[in-house]
């Protein structure tokens, strides 16, 4: 019986919702945020980026303050893009002496018209394994790059970069084209080995760079001697680009996009969190104090004006500074002003439903205070909550983002807030880095818009006298 | 009868602030001892560097009398809640004691003469910015109640809900990107040029600065005064004495100015002035952005430099505005509805 009065009740909520074209698409950028949360491993192009979203060791491979990769569709020299490769074409064969060269072979197909910043070559090690890494051009050359020897490494990962260890082996690729003239006004040290790499071979490869366009394959030979405690897996290159993933990279190279899709579940927990609770808790408080009156009533309305006349911003940004609190804190310090918004109105409706008969035939009947309270009047109020539930959500979200911004925030977990203040301290205003300001913000202000409509659509229900006739 | 009501209330708000004020005070009491015995320390240090030709015995002597009388002094000996009440009184008295670092445009440490100063700013930037928010939206939410449902409603409701949840120091940020930084048409922060220009220049160089703060709160503000004017006055609209001015052949300009805003401007002048202190207590981190040397910015400055007697002083001062904006706010509604002045309920 009590299923189906609430299905019924459902029911004729969503005839009457399903009228409001704002409030549904509400609930369809809700669904799509909760599906997002739900498959973000899945989503994340940065695995660990929940986790690993302050070490810099995470990160070294991008390239800082690069913009989003599709800012080549309007750019007329277009940039190479950040990309892993992974899986190469492995071919083992047997050495004169004994082991095996094990020879990995990249492809990369390069059509943009910048060289990409570097070049780097990662894989996990055991045992003694040196490798070079070559290159071979579309114009049929090819340089041999750079050697790497570790010695003793027990499945450690080692990190090859072509920026650091080709600059002897590309200056001497280089001198092949030039005249001594122009060679005797350079050195190794000055060369940007990647530029090299895929710069056209000719006598005006000293100046600017023009890019040789085609496919090219980097290859990796690793001798593994001995095959039996030897060996080498995981290996990858990172071609660091100067455009990077769907929304770039920032100062520190940490991919945007990804912080911000960590930051998404953050921004809905505490949002609701803190809407959920500090309704039921206005709600409840609201319906006690009506409900009993007299001094009870007086004292809780004493508190509630003491609790509603401090403004919740500046209390939570001292709070913050000086107790440096959790998530959960800030949730908690901010239901703690919350709870206040509800109260008035439950009140003043749960007034009248005391009256009410049946409530009277409830007490005549013998039921105590707490059975009222919850069975007959709160089930009734509930309702009414729910659109002020979701408008109070985006000030959570938006007081959070504050606190973060000032650098107050828990520094655990990602959110759109710290995000930005990222990008103030790290002069992003200044510098124009738009794709690590306007993301973040405009997610805050969509999740504020999507709450919105879903609050002033149940409002309008709830409401019937703001019906437009 | 209206005189018994305010001061009622006016007492009833000291009596509020007070109560806040030493819940305040006991939260953040030993973070503020902590500070008041460095400062103690900072203070012998600097006495002692003027003694001269002192045993070590001697020296050590004088420090702890000093320690001893300093401590004495701030009643840092007494028990927890006297402690409590004393740092109460003294706030309610503004008085705030020495800063850690920041120090007054004039150059002193005093607490009270930092934030003192910063007040007539915030309230400048942001009373004109509720001023201008306040009869735009009015204004635009009469249009709209008066036909509900139509384009110009539909579109404003809309746009109320898309910027509904839009932080405004991020919106400051992007017109500051846009307008300082690609545009170069404004500058980037502050009150005044460096060096300040004198006379009449003074004043416009002060109006160039305050163009953009201002803009970016008017661009976010009425949208929410015109949502709520638009809800209350069509409430009115649908009353019945409306109905019978209008069967009347009253024009329909004043029924909507004279008999329905009549009834209207006391929840409107309620929101009017929570719209102001909801931006004294909300868009404060907003003055960081623009660099507005107000009490918002204090913030950020007292946060950056870990300055705890500001940042508490800072807060104390910004409860005292809510709770006086509060105060003004229920005595102006006293004062538009006859029924609270008599003592009727409403």
């Amino acid at each position: 019986m009590k299923i189906k009065d609430f299905s019924r009740a459902l029911a004729e909520f969503w005839t009457e919702f399903r009228k409001s074209a704002s409030g549904l698409i509400g609930l369809g950028i809700l669904v799509v945020s909760l599906l997002v949360v739900i498959f973000e491993p899945i989503i994340l192009p940065w695995r660990d980026a929940n986790t690993k979203w302050r070490n810099i060791d995470y990160w070294i491979d991008n390239s800082a303050g690069a913009p989003p990769a599709w800012t080549n569709l309007f750019a007329k020299e277009k940039k190479a893009v950040t990309t892993r490769l992974e899986s190469p074409g492995r071919v083992e064969s047997d050495m004169e002496g004994g082991g095996k060269l094990v020879t990995l072979t990249f492809p990369y197909s390069f059509t943009a018209d910048r060289a990409p910043l570097d070049l780097i070559f990662r894989a996990t090690i055991n045992g003694d394994v040196p490798v070079t890494v070559n290159v071979d051009r579309p114009d049929g050359t090819s340089i041999e790059l750079a050697s790497h020897f570790e010695q003793g490494l027990s499945n450690q990962g080692i990190r090859v970069t072509v920026n650091n260890e080709a600059k002897d082996s590309t200056f001497a690729f280089v001198k092949q084209f030039l005249s001594d003239e122009t060679l005797s006004s350079m050195s190794s040290g000055t060369l940007e080995p990647a530029n090299i790499v895929f710069s056209r071979a000719d006598a005006a490869m000293a100046g600017k760079f023009a890019a040789l366009k085609g496919d090219y394959k980097l290859v990796v030979k690793a001798m593994v001697f001995d095959t039996a405690n030897s060996s080498i897996a995981d290996p990858f290159f990172v071609v660091s680009g100067s455009a990077s993933g769907i929304l770039g990279t920032d100062d520190m190279k940490r991919d945007v996009f990804s912080g911000l899709l960590a930051g998404l579940k953050w921004a809905l927990l505490i949002g609701i969190m803190t809407s959920a609770i500090s309704v039921i808790v206005g709600v409840l408080y609201g319906i006690t104090s009506a409900y009993f009156g007299g001094v009870v009533d007086s004292v809780m309305q004493f508190i509630y004006q003491v609790v509603s006349s401090m403004p919740l911003l500046p209390v939570l940004i001292v709070v913050s500074a000086i107790f440096k609190p959790s998530i959960w804190f800030i949730v908690m310090v901010m239901v703690l002003f919350f709870w206040t918004g509800s109260v008035m109105t439950v009140r003043s409706m749960a007034l009248q439903l005391k009256e009410e008969t049946y409530i009277e035939a409830a007490k005549a009947l013998g039921s105590n205070n707490r059975r009222i309270i919850f069975r007959h009047m709160l089930p009734i109020l509930i309702p009414y909550s729910f659109a002020s539930m979701a408008l109070s959500v985006p000030s959570a979200i938006v007081y959070e983002s504050t606190v973060s911004l000032l650098g107050l925030g828990d520094a655990t977990i990602v959110t759109w807030g710290q995000i930005l203040h990222d990008a103030m301290a790290g002069g992003a205003v200044l510098n124009g880095v738009w794709w690590w300001i306007i993301p973040p913000g405009l997610l805050i202000a969509v999740m504020g818009m999507t709450f919105a409509f879903l609050g002033f659509a149940m409002d309008k229900i709830l409401h019937p006298k703001l019906q437009t006739r | 009868m209206y005189k018994w009501f305010a001061a009622k209330r006016i007492l009833k708000g000291v009596a509020i602030y007070a109560i806040i004020i030493f819940l305040l005070s006991a939260l953040f009491n030993t973070v503020s001892e902590t500070t008041q015995r460095s400062q103690i320390e900072e203070q012998i240090r600097l006495e002692q560097t003027k003694l001269k030709n002192l045993l070590p015995a001697q020296l050590m002597a004088f420090q702890a009398e000093r320690r001893a009388s300093l401590i004495k002094q701030y009643k840092l000996d007494r028990p927890f809640i006297e402690r409590i009440v004393f740092r109460t009184i003294d706030i309610l008295t503004l008085n705030f004691g020495k800063s850690m670092n920041i120090k007054s445009s004039k150059g002193e440490r005093d607490v009270a003469s930092i934030v003192g100063e910063t007040i007539p700013r915030s309230l400048i930037l942001f009373s004109v910015a509720a001023a201008i928010n306040i009869a735009l939206g009015i204004f635009l939410g009469l249009k709209q109640a008066q036909r509900p449902g139509g384009k110009l409603d539909r579109t404003t409701s809309l746009v109320t809900m898309i910027v509904y949840g839009m932080p405004v120091w991020w919106l400051a940020m992007i017109i500051i990107m846009f307008f300082v930084y690609t545009l170069k048409l404004f500058p980037s922060g502050g009150i005044h040029s460096v060096p300040t220009p004198t006379g009449i220049m003074y004043f416009l160089d002060m109006v160039w600065h305050i163009i953009l703060p201002l803009f970016t709160l008017i661009v976010l503000g009425f949208w929410g005064t015109s949502y709520v004017t638009r809800n209350i006055v069509l409430g009115i609209l649908q009353e019945d004495y409306i109905m019978a001015a209008r069967a009347r052949g009253i024009p329909e300009n004043k029924v909507l100015f004279g008999h329905t805003m009549r009834t209207a401007a006391p929840p409107l002048m309620t929101m009017a002035i929570l719209g102001l202190l909801g931006s004294i207590g909300g868009a404060i981190v907003f003055e960081g952005i623009f660099s507005w040397p107000g009490l918002g910015n204090l913030y950020w400055i007292a946060v950056q430099q870990n300055d705890v007697p500001v940042l508490l002083a800072d807060l104390a001062i910004t409860v005292g505005l809510y709770q006086m904006g509060l105060i003004l706010l229920d005595l102006i509604y006293g004062f538009l509805d006859p029924r609270i002045k008599v003592g009727g309920k409403a």
